[in-house]
């Protein structure tokens, strides 16, 4: 047993905590300008203020919308491309270099074309999440359809299973865990591409809120904003990681980790 | 009846060539037990994924009732070296054993009598609904054998099933695969590099050589058909037979040493 160094979450909570009281204390001393960065009590009180207005929730609501279509075909093209580009050795060893060229290209590198395309429109937005998160999901899909344990694939063939069930029975159970770990990445990427495109592009939601926040000179409002973008990732994560360890029980069993 | 005739089989990756099997000749006839030894590394996998159809030989044939064997042919079942990986983690003892019997499209009520059957005919009844990786070692390999036995082969192919549990889990499986042999009429191919375990289980016992691998020999086991631990392995007849195993054996290893040597 590893010596403890007291509970995790509380120390966390303690971090975040000191962080809140920092920012709170140093526009207080005048260590720095309060124009740039209001004290936490005033980013609070304006965090408030917008929970009680309709255009907050709508550009939230805008925000989750473009992550979560842009998420939904990120993850069904990744895990469909990446299962049949698997499954089929020589498609895997023609496309590697494709992808290997344009997954490290920025998402945000492609703003141009978004706005060419799709003007400030739900479609620019989509285009940047789909492009960033895809690759996170294909690239973990390939490695699970890699792990395929061989013995068990003979297993599947030694009894007559047909190509569809070998995927279904075999295949993608095996792959379970690592769609599961790109769709997290991938959930995390999405929002930030999203906030991102709103904020450079205009298109309606929270990183247009920012944008106009800050052009207006509504300074704590800005930090607020921010400060929601980051506790809604937080809470994509969360999600994510209870859902995982709930579906892929026997996964942790497996690997001899301890189900918490 | 299964026909393995001039089989070859060599490995290639790259520049590197196994030649796991030279030439192997043998029939084994329907609902016969042939026990199959050989030294490890000798190419009995090699031979059995061959026979199952998982894997194109270099050269001969196998047939299977007169059926030239290309993919898994119908009716055979195999019971895999590696036992654990050859169980599905993600499912239940009772998924596991059913699934097979789902892809032959059986009826559910027939499923259902299926799998408890064979899961009580190997001792583990009670166990339906837990996972591979919460049983012991043998407990698994008792999956793996029900899972092949429900699928009601004609044919069943067993790769050096024991070669994982302890002694007496050991017998116990050894009786049970010769009452599930007796009850079923199945044809058994058993591979082992036990020589008492092929002589104690089989009909007739054949001997690999070891690499390059040709039959070296092969012997018909005038046992008495009931077998039991204790007076089967105390007969005269029974000490004579693994005598003669062993020394062809022994004969095969110093061949192929003069091979090497020469
Ligand atoms: N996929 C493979 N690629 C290359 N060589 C292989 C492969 N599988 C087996 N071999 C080689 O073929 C030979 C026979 O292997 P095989 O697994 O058939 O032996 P075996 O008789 O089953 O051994 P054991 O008793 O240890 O299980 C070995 O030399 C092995 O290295
Ligand atoms: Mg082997």
């Amino acid at each position: 047993m590893t010596k403890r160094l007291g509970n995790p979450v509380l120390l966390g909570l303690a971090g975040l905590a000191g962080l809140l009281l920092l920012v709170e204390a140093l526009p207080r001393l005048g260590l720095v300008n309060d124009a740039y960065l209001p004290p936490t009590s005033r980013i609070a009180t304006a965090l408030f203020d917008e929970l009680a207005t309709a255009e907050f929730w709508r550009a939230v609501g805008d925000t989750l919308t473009g992550w979560a279509i842009g998420l939904a075909i990120a993850v069904t093209a990744g895990v469909v491309v990446g299962i049949v580009v698997g499954a089929i050795p020589v498609l895997r060893a023609a496309t590697a270099s494709t992808v290997e060229f344009l997954r490290p290209i920025p998402s945000v590198a492609l703003i141009p074309l978004a706005v060419l395309l799709y003007g400030t429109d739900l479609g620019s937005v989509l285009l940047l999440v789909v492009y960033a998160a895809f690759w996170q999901v294909l690239v973990q899909v390939l490695y699970g359809v890699a792990d395929v344990d061989p013995v068990a694939d003979e297993t599947a063939r030694s009894f007559r299973f047909g190509t569809w069930a070998r995927v279904r029975h075999v295949l993608w159970p095996t792959a379970l865990p690592y769609v599961f770990t790109g769709v997290r990445l991938a959930a995390s990427v999405a929002l930030v591409l999203a906030v991102t495109a709103e904020l450079v592009i205009g298109a309606p939601g929270l990183g247009k809120s920012i944008a106009v926040a800050q052009s207006s000179g509504a300074v704590p409002v800005m930090y607020a904003l921010v400060a929601v973008t980051g506790l809604l990732g937080v809470a994509i994560n969360l999600a994510a990681r209870v859902f995982e360890r709930r579906t892929l029980a026997w996964h942790q069993s497996v690997r001899g980790e301890i189900p918490a | 009846m299964l026909k393995v005739t001039g089989l070859r089989k060599t490995y290639r990756s790259g520049a590197r060539e196994v030649e796991a099997l030279r030439d192997l000749t043998f029939t084994v006839e329907n609902g016969e037990l042939v026990c199959l030894v050989g030294p490890s590394g000798c190419g009995k996998t090699t031979l059995l994924r061959c026979i199952a159809g998982l894997l194109d030989p270099s050269g001969g044939t196998i047939s299977l009732d007169g059926q030239p064997v290309q993919g898994p042919p119908p009716g055979l079942a195999m019971v895999f070296q590696e036992y654990g990986r050859s169980l599905f983690p993600w499912m239940t003892v009772r998924d596991n054993v059913e699934l097979p019997l789902k892809q032959k499209k059986l009826p559910a009520a027939r499923r259902a009598s299926l799998v408890s059957s064979a899961l009580s005919a190997v001792g583990l009844e009670g166990t339906e609904s837990a996972y591979p990786w919460q049983l012991s070692g043998g407990m698994q390999q008792r999956v793996a054998i029900a899972r092949a036995v429900a699928y009601e082969p004609s044919t069943l192919l067993m790769d050096e099933p024991f070669a994982a549990v302890d002694a007496q889990t050991r017998a116990d499986l050894e009786d049970l695969v010769r009452a599930l042999w007796q009850r079923l009429n199945v044809t058994v191919l058993f591979i082992t590099h036990d020589i008492d375990e092929a002589v104690y289980l089989g009909q007739r016992v054949i001997m690999l050589s070891s690499s390059p691998t040709v039959v070296q020999d092969e012997i018909t086991v005038d046992l008495p058909a009931s077998r039991d631990q204790l007076h089967t392995r105390a007969d005269a007849r029974f000490t004579e037979l693994r005598t003669h195993v062993y020394e062809q054996i022994q004969a095969a290893k110093r061949g192929a040493q003069s091979t090497v040597d020469s």
